[in-house]
């Protein structure tokens, strides 16, 4: 039975099913006999958070250890945030329904800037101090890791251990000296946070002083330690291979985002894109082979039960092994009723093999991203897609049946002119006739063409780390004339808010001087940023004004190309000087191959410690 | 083809599954089962399942079903409930599986177990006293004016140290169902009695012959 007062909470709220785990594959153990319990906290909400790959990947590599329990936390939804204060029911997870500071340690996943409030509002429900500063060894070791950990200056203040690159072996790691600090008794936080930072990828934000010039401008990123590295570099898995994908997922009840079976063909990515933060952060590209890929795949969806398969990566189609894995995986699931979806296909090796491949059960939605509307920012933005390919790609789907296709665009990008504008609304007018001009479309069907466009926010580690990000009134005024650029109701126009694209901007960029307007903002009511019902542009300009921090200094400056930026010491195996060649390209328009066609020289493969491709084949 | 009843206890975590998501649950659970159940015809084939009288969020139930059916030639019943057992989510226990014996209309009442915290017994005996107790019934087709009195005169409790427990039978059929949440909504706006502090558990259904319904 749960305790009564949870019961009130759960009566009274939206959706309990959120609040409760006990979800088929959810992992429970004696707690009396665990050496280390963690909690995993996604900062925003169940349907969000049961969504995420990398909380699967880890929830199963953790509990795989007999004395180690993780368990899930998520941000409640306002409702039950609201009850939880007013019962006094501190943040718990869902397994067993412990508050978190009965953990050793909690861990939080930086997906995305606009979590960060999320992150001082669990804290916070939870009754944990914000500041590392302010909690001592009775307080559990409070952990990040994720994209925006590559900057995780604004909120490094908050964390004890900040971990840079992949998980797989870096949080089992951090468990064990958890465990080992546990049995030896008497270790003090210090000592602990000396032996993790041992650990490959660990940052420990506390062992590092900052010093600032007077126009604002980082001088100095220095270790205050000894023992303690310079530049911290992050952790890879050399071979993917030896970590097969979670066969065992939480299944959630109440629908998350992304309820489906997925698997995670290859990690990084080939292809250079200048404005993609991930497409940096994880190179080189490893892939895993087809026959792990497919016992996996059909282990998880028998484990499961789940009746959708993805197969997920930045990039699946350029997995070398890519035809041959489907034609594995369409032996068994047609049988299975289990459906094969592939996400983050490419417009440019989109074939008409592929698309037999995967609508053999189930048809879905086309998506593509051009991410520019004209070719010549496709090549400053090294986005490989000409015309010719959206033509060939759209004419394939369309022949196949297919009647609608989203595209994906961004605006605000370098070099960017209002011609640039107008050729979005002219590449869906074009898709528009294209479909128009077939003879196999469609019988008595319209097509819906849907511009979905985006604001860009320049990020750390990209060539475009030096770009200032364009204004609100820039931003206003494109998204205004894409609009009057679109003659035909068959094509729809979405676009992004520029407020909160700007606050992105100001902490995908920031320095540790954010840390307290962060607290301040939570305080006067900001969380769930990244939702527009919930997003209080005003108290955050307010909240900068009253501290007397100028935002638009992290985000719409230029930055030198010998600056010290906030996050220099944090090194994701890119070079400097290969950044700021990239942007030097960029400028002049020119493109880059990708990579498993030749190597550029970008620095990543010293974390491999060889080629990352074997260019004697043709992998191409 | 034979028509299999599955039934089973939603409790605890389970309360807090809607319909709609039981049924996906159930999907997958049986799905990974790899029992022979039917699956329906068409482009996008998926299990046949009916549910009878669904539960409202957060109330238990002790007699839950669904319906599947199978093409199994004597199939082993024992061996279904364990295999499913074995892979429920927390507060959902199979208790039986075996051929359908009764059509779901034939559920005329549903019987609840009602636990409040001791002290609402001086609520219980405020709405004995009363000539009337007049609810509104939100339905598909509009709202009804339902008088609680009519079907509940008095409310029966037993005190069992700090809680009390009221056992009650109301109407689940097709022309008239009866959710107990109408007594704790009416006892929560009448008299201030929360009604979440009320734990409703569905205990049988009965037919209209006040037989036990399999």
């Amino acid at each position: 039975m749960f305790d009564p007062k949870l019961k009130e909470a759960l009566g009274r709220v939206q959706k309990p099913g959120r609040y409760t785990g006990g979800e088929p594959g959810s992992v429970y153990k004696d707690k009396e006999k665990m050496d280390v319990r963690f909690a995993f906290c996604f900062p925003d909400t169940y349907e969000v958070g049961m969504s995420f790959l990398g909380e699967k990947i880890l929830y199963e590599l953790l509990n795989s250890h007999e004395n180690w329990w993780c368990e899930r936390a998520f941000m409640p939804w306002l409702d039950m945030k609201a009850e939880m204060e007013r019962l006094h029911l501190p943040l718990y997870t869902m397994e067993s329904k412990d508050p978190l500071t009965a953990f050793d340690a909690v861990g939080f996943t930086l997906q995305y800037e606009l979590s960060y409030t999320n992150i001082l509002a669990m804290l916070d429900l939870a009754g944990i101090p914000f500041y590392s500063k302010d909690r001592d060894e009775s307080w559990p070791l409070i952990v990040a890791g994720g994209p925006c950990a590559c900057n995780a200056e604004p909120i490094a203040d908050f964390f004890d251990v900040v971990q840079l690159g992949e998980g797989e072996n870096q949080l089992p790691g951090i468990c064990a000296e958890i465990e080992k600090a546990k049995k030896e008794g008497g270790v003090s936080k210090k000592e602990l946070l000396q032996r993790i930072a041992k650990i490959p990828g660990i940052y420990i934000p506390a062992f590092y002083d900052v010093e600032y010039y007077e126009d604002g401008r980082v001088k100095s990123i220095t270790p205050n330690e000894p023992g303690i590295p310079a530049r911290i570099t992050k952790a890879i898995i050399k071979d993917l291979n030896e970590f097969a994908p979670p066969t065992n997922f939480v299944v959630p009840m109440v629908g998350a985002i992304q309820d489906r079976a997925s698997i995670e063909v290859l990690r990084g990515c080939v292809r250079g894109c200048r404005f993609c933060q991930a497409g940096f952060l994880y190179r080189p590209m490893r892939q895993r082979d087809a026959s792990l890929l497919n016992k996996a795949a059909q282990d998880l969806c028998a484990n499961t039960g789940y009746e959708e398969l993805s197969l997920s990566s930045l990039s699946t189609s350029d997995h070398g092994q890519l035809e041959e894995l489907l034609d594995d995986l369409n032996e068994w699931a047609p049988k299975e009723h289990v459906s094969l979806s592939l996400p983050s296909l490419r417009v440019d090796n989109f074939s008409q093999s592929l698309i037999e491949k995967t609508t053999k059960v189930r048809k879905s939605g086309l998506t593509f991203a051009a991410e520019a509307g004209t070719q010549r920012l496709r090549d400053v933005i090294n986005k490989n897609v000409t015309w010719d390919e959206i033509e060939k790609t759209c004419t394939i789907a369309f022949n196949a049946g297919y009647t609608s296709v989203k595209l994906y665009f961004m605006m605000g990008l370098p070099t960017e002119t209002m011609e640039d504008i107008e050729g979005i609304a002219e590449t869906a007018q074009k898709v528009v006739d294209l479909y128009y001009s077939l003879p196999k479309r469609g019988k008595g069907k319209g097509v819906q063409v849907t511009i979905s466009c985006a604001c860009f926010v320049p990020k750390p580690h990209t060539p475009f780390e030096f770009v200032p990000m364009d204004t609100e009134e820039m931003l206003r005024a494109k998204q205004k004339h894409l609009l009057e650029s679109v003659h035909s109701r068959k094509i729809k126009v979405n676009y992004h808010d520029s407020t909160t694209s700007f606050l992105e901007g100001v902490f995908a960029k920031g320095d540790r001087r954010l840390a307290p307007v962060i607290v301040e903002a939570y305080k006067r009511g900001c969380y769930f940023d990244g939702w527009e019902e919930c997003f209080q542009y005003d108290t955050w300009l307010q909240t900068f004004a009253d501290m007397g921090i100028d935002p638009a200094f992290y985000c719409q400056r230029p930055i030198g190309l010998d600056e010290v930026t906030p996050w220099s010491h944090m090194d994701y195996g890119v070079t400097h000087e290969y950044l700021v060649r990239e942007y030097n390209k960029a400028l002049a328009a020119q493109t880059t191959q990708p990579c498993n066609r030749a190597c550029h020289g970008c620095g990543a493969n010293h974390l491999l410690g060889g080629p990352c491709f074997d260019y004697s084949k043709n992998l191409v | 083809m034979i028509t299999v009843r599955i039934s089973f206890e939603k409790k605890n975590e389970a309360s807090y599954i809607s319909l709609l998501d039981l049924q996906r649950v159930m999907q997958r659970v049986l799905k990974r089962s790899g029992l022979p159940v039917w699956h329906t015809l068409g482009f996008n084939p998926h299990i046949y399942m009916t549910f009878a009288c669904p539960l409202s969020l957060g109330q238990e139930s002790e007699c839950e079903c669904v319906d599947v059916k199978t093409e199994a030639e004597n199939p082993d019943f024992a061996q279904w409930k364990d295999a499913l057992n074995a892979i429920m989510p927390a507060g959902i226990v199979i208790t039986h599986v075996g051929p359908v014996q009764m059509k779901a209309d034939l559920i005329a009442y549903a019987c609840y177990r009602i636990t409040y915290p001791a002290a609402a017994a001086a609520v219980l005996d405020q709405y004995n006293a009363l000539e009337s107790a007049t609810v509104e019934k939100h339905g598909k087709k509009g709202n009804k004016i339902i008088e609680l009195k009519d079907h509940i005169p008095q409310v029966e409790y037993t005190v069992d140290g700090d809680s009390l427990h009221i056992e009650l039978c109301m109407p689940a059929a097709q022309e008239l169902n009866l959710n107990p949440s109408l007594l704790t909504g009416f006892l929560e706006d009448q008299f201030g009695l929360p009604a979440a502090s009320a734990n409703i558990l569905r205990k049988k259904f009965l037919t209209a012959d006040k037989q036990l319904f399999a």
